[in-house]
């Protein structure tokens, strides 16, 4: 079996540092590279065309959202996972609007990184428990 | 040689095992302990006693700068290096004002990282070149705004106070966390919307968030 290909895309290192470390834990993960900001992510997306990009929101021009905008229409194949301390509905309402698969903060990140994984990779969407229920689900349909 | 004992205090779990990673790699560097709080940080090198200390700023409780003010005294052999993602020029100079040698950005490398330990473990300060640049552009033109000399009134207690109020806590809720009375409490909440002339807690907690006392 192949492993997923993770491209990772914060501009804080120490950040992609510990994500990096739960991934490489799990074998069915594969880090494939790591951007510290925008216009890096958005060249080595196209570039490895990633399974799976978790990426930050707030980041040096162009920003998450923008970058997600940018590569739901280049890469639609690869699924992107949000992660950030955003935990407001207006940020996660940008965020499904431009298209992403999933969001997760920051603060949850340790627990539940895998299991967000594993539901973007079986199709499904995932959004972190903080949000009501029944808004995530509205939402991410 | 014994090793170099690092306490590491970030409230985000994933950031504190990338720097757990980080330092742990390093021969002869071990991480003696975690901290989700700036009290929790003063608390367990209270007890640990580390060598070096690497801590956020912006955390719940009480935040990296106040934790780091308690700890010179406190803790004065433990070197403090504090790891922020605000890249601006006025929390450098609190940094250094607070007693911690070194300042690295969150979006720095891993590298200078490890070089920043490596310096405060000799007892060296150190900064990234980014943050000596930013220190070197902004230099002489650092504004006198009236509201921030009103706050370098502000004792270390009265800062500690006021981000807890401005966290939500109840007068009673902040004398519980600190060990004292309500009605002392009260007072230095009074002493503070004072000299910062503010008129309600509101006002108290917007001056809060714009001085990155607490994050928004």
């Amino acid at each position: 079996m192949t492993s997923t290909r993770v491209l990772l895309s914060d501009d804080h290192s120490f950040m992609r540092r510990g994500l990096r470390t739960i991934l490489e834990a799990d074998e069915r993960f594969e880090v494939c590279g790591e951007a510290g900001d925008g216009s890096e992510t958005l060249e080595l997306a196209t570039q490895l065309v990633p399974d799976i990009l978790i990426m930050d929101i707030s980041m040096s021009p162009p920003n998450g959202l923008e970058v997600a905008a940018e590569l739901r229409e280049a890469l639609p194949q690869t699924k992107i996972l949000m992660i950030t301390m955003h935990d407001s509905e207006e940020m996660l309402r940008a965020a499904a609007a431009v298209g992403v698969s999933g969001y997760l903060l920051k603060s949850d990140a340790e627990e539940l990184l895998l299991v967000a994984l594993e539901h973007l990779e079986s199709g499904e969407r995932f959004v972190s428990p903080a949000f009501d229920p029944n808004l995530a689900q509205q939402l991410f349909t | 040689m014994s090793a170099l004992r690092v306490l590491i205090a970030d409230d985000h779990d994933v950031v504190r095992k990338g720097l757990k990673m980080l330092i742990e790699e390093h021969a002869g560097w071990q991480v003696c302990g975690e901290a989700r709080s700036g009290r929790e940080a003063v608390e367990k090198c209270g007890l640990l006693n580390p060598d070096v200390l690497v801590i956020d700023v912006s955390m719940p409780d009480l935040n990296g700068l106040e934790a780091t003010k308690q700890l010179r005294k406190a803790c004065p052999r433990t070197e403090v290096l504090v790891i922020t993602h605000h890249d601006s020029d006025e929390i450098a100079a609190e940094v250094m004002e607070a007693g911690a040698r070194g300042y690295v950005l969150k979006s720095d490398s891993d590298t200078d990282l490890v070089r920043a330990v490596e310096a405060l473990s000799h007892h060296k300060p150190f900064f990234t070149s980014r943050v000596t640049e930013m220190f070197l552009a902004n230099r002489g033109s650092r504004v006198t705004d009236p509201v921030e000399m009103m706050r370098g009134r502000l004792t270390a207690r009265e800062r500690e106070i006021l981000q807890l109020i401005a966290e939500g806590k109840t007068a009673k809720e902040v004398a519980t966390i600190l060990g004292i009375a309500t009605k002392t409490s009260d007072t230095h909440r009074t002493n503070i919307m004072r000299k910062l002339d503010v008129h309600s807690v509101a006002e108290l907690v917007r001056y809060a968030i714009r001085n990155k006392v607490v994050e928004p």
